[in-house]
């Protein structure tokens, strides 16, 4: 029976092992590997490779557009990041608190999430920020800020506020499911019992609800972090021709500086520098998920 | 009567109380909605009347035709095709890689199992960035590069590791007098797990189907880079270059009406299962 069972943990687990060694384990050290090494081509061959130390990194930090693509990527981890768990907790408590309709409320809220990044980046540049006939510029016409309406959306000074809006626009959807998640898995009777102590809606929140959601509110972190580290299609939409300082990210960049398009700013191939960026992102997800870690595992409440 | 009075009066309380609440999310949805709206609007109207904004009145009547254009001229029916090809195909393998996985993990302790486990999430957080480079070197050596095969391969080993994170929760719920009773009539595990257990997971295996359906469907990155000639590409990179060509075109209905049927599939298919890819989202996110 003990035999029969370990060939088949063997040929049932082999195939998804095999692929994940072959495209996870693989892949992932060798960019380690290659970061350390000045490496021209993706495709040139290992014995091409020179040993560069830390030299990649360091040019990598003496380059002002990686520099603003450093800059842009902390920004959308932060204030985009502070702005939808806000709202998406907000809208999680709205939508726990015995709302009706609250399953098609959640649906509509979700569904950016099901369509296309390309097809939502093109709605928004195309229609909401259009300075024509936009949506913006309709309601802000028709309130009668005709200064305000003019304001080109998606010119140089305003791109990059356009883009973090529209990208956590889409956001808000699924970090508002995790929340719920978390919320309905909290006992009733620890709202029954502290509406019977007197506590308010504030006081309910502030006292159950947000000391429960820590757990999720790391959970509702670490994906936000690993989520905006690939922070890219809606570079390359709000930005198609070239990389510009205002709209470039560590993975448009590397992309640029990688694969290169043919009207690319960047001229010369470093892929050891593009191996170099995707270590530093995986560096912060791995510091977000420490950290979130060590603050939620002092005081962690089971339910 | 008295009862049925007072129950109304304190639910009419409560609905006051909760004003606020549909107020901010009625305005949420209703941005969505006139977001959507207003491009399947212009999606039949012209690029001059888009242009006016007078895309309620339909002056010239609707224009079908934009979709004819977009589904011909601009290629987008060989991009639609390519899509379906990719995602249907590597739907169905992942299930067949990942579900026998999934099922030895969350039902046999052997060592290194919770290794296993950990190894499977940890996929979830490493960046596309971290794989991406040589793989390229190595298909490009192998001379599989931008071609349909090697975009369906990295479709299913990318999408692997949740699916197996997501059964693995699915099949630890189901009872395990199953297998008992399998085993008392005789079945050898092996057997089991493909007559009984897989079609106990069906809904599971439904539910997470649906979400790598939508995640493959609208998939960027990847095929940006293992999948980009007119010929391999699918929906996502083909919009991307379509929408570089119409700006040179001015074609705008023709350019929404290739956004509608991009988004199109998934949409429909949301319409009627969003239940099962919300579970799907919050069964994967809450585990990690």
């Amino acid at each position: 029976m003990k035999t029969k069972n370990k060939s088949m943990i063997v040929i049932f687990l082999a195939p998804a092992i095999f692929l994940y060694t072959m495209v996870f384990l693989y892949p992932t050290i060798r960019t380690v590997i290659m970061s350390f090494f000045k490496v021209e081509g993706v495709t040139d061959a290992v014995s091409a490779w020179k040993f560069n130390g830390l030299g990649n990194f360091r040019t990598l930090f003496h380059t002002p557009l990686f520099m603003s693509a450093l800059q842009n990527i902390s920004l959308i981890w932060l204030v985009g990041g502070v702005g939808v768990m806000l709202v998406s907790l907000l809208f999680g408590v709205i939508l726990t608190s015995g709302v009706h309709g609250k399953s098609f409320f959640r649906s509509v809220i979700y569904l950016p999430n099901v369509i296309s990044a390309v097809a939502m980046g093109t709605m928004w540049i195309n229609y909401v920020y259009n300075p024509n006939f936009g949506l913006l510029s309709s309601i802000l016409k028709t309130l009668g800020f005709s200064e305000a309406a003019a304001t080109q959306w998606t010119g140089p000074e305003m791109v990059f506020w356009s883009m973090l809006v529209a990208y956590c626009f889409g956001m808000v959807g699924y970090h508002m499911l995790i929340w719920m998640s978390g919320i309905e898995r909290i006992p009733v009777d620890f709202y029954e019992a502290a509406t019977i102590e007197g506590a308010n809606v504030f006081q309910r929140f502030s006292k159950i609800t947000l000391p429960l959601l820590k757990g999720v509110c790391r959970t509702n972190i670490v994906l936000w972090t690993v989520s905006t580290m690939a922070f890219f299609v809606w570079s390359q939409l709000f930005s198609p021709v070239n990389l510009s300082a205002s709209t470039v990210t560590p993975m448009s960049y590397m992309y640029e500086l990688v694969f290169g398009a043919s009207n690319s700013a960047i001229t010369v191939r470093d892929s050891g520098a593009g191996a170099a960026i995707g270590v530093i992102l995986t560096i912060v997800v791995v510091i977000v998920f420490l950290f979130t870690q060590l603050i939620v595992r002092h005081d962690d409440v089971e339910l | 009567m008295a009862n049925k009075k007072i129950r109304q009066k304190t639910n009419w309380k409560k609905e006051l109380a909760l004003a606020p609440g549909y107020l901010i999310v009625g305005i949420w949805v209703v941005f969505t909605f006139v977001l959507i709206g207003w491009i399947i609007l212009a999606s039949f109207s012209t690029t001059r009347e888009i242009f006016d904004g007078n895309l309620f009145k339909f002056a010239t009547g609707l224009h079908p035709e934009n979709y004819v254009k977009a589904w011909k001229t601009h290629k987008v029916s060989s991009y639609f095709m390519n899509s379906l090809v990719y995602t249907l195909i590597s739907c169905t393998v992942v299930i067949i890689v990942a579900a026998p996985a999934a099922y030895v993990l969350s039902r046999f302790k052997f060592r290194g199992n919770g290794f296993l486990q950990n190894l499977f999430a940890t996929a979830l957080g490493i960046p596309a960035i971290m794989i991406i480079m040589p793989l390229f070197a190595l298909f490009s050596q192998m001379h599989v590069n931008q071609s349909r095969g090697l975009l369906i391969f990295l479709y299913i080993a990318i999408n692997v590791p949740f699916t197996v994170f997501f059964l693995n929760t699915f099949f630890h719920n189901l009872s395990v007098t199953f297998e008992e009773a399998a085993a008392i009539d005789g079945c050898s595990p092996m057997k089991t797990f493909w007559m009984i257990m897989l079609p106990l997971a069906q809904p599971g295996i439904i539910t997470v189907t649906i979400f790598n359906f939508i995640t493959i469907w609208n998939e960027y990155f990847i095929s940006l880079i293992f999948a980009n000639t007119a010929k391999t590409r699918p929906v996502a990179v083909g919009l991307y270059s379509m929408i570089q060509s119409m700006r040179y075109t001015g074609d705008w209905g023709g350019m929404f009406a290739a956004v509608v049927i991009v988004f199109l599939p998934t949409f429909i298919l949301y319409i009627f299962l969003s239940e099962k890819i919300i579970a799907s989202v919050t069964g994967g996110a809450i585990k990690g």
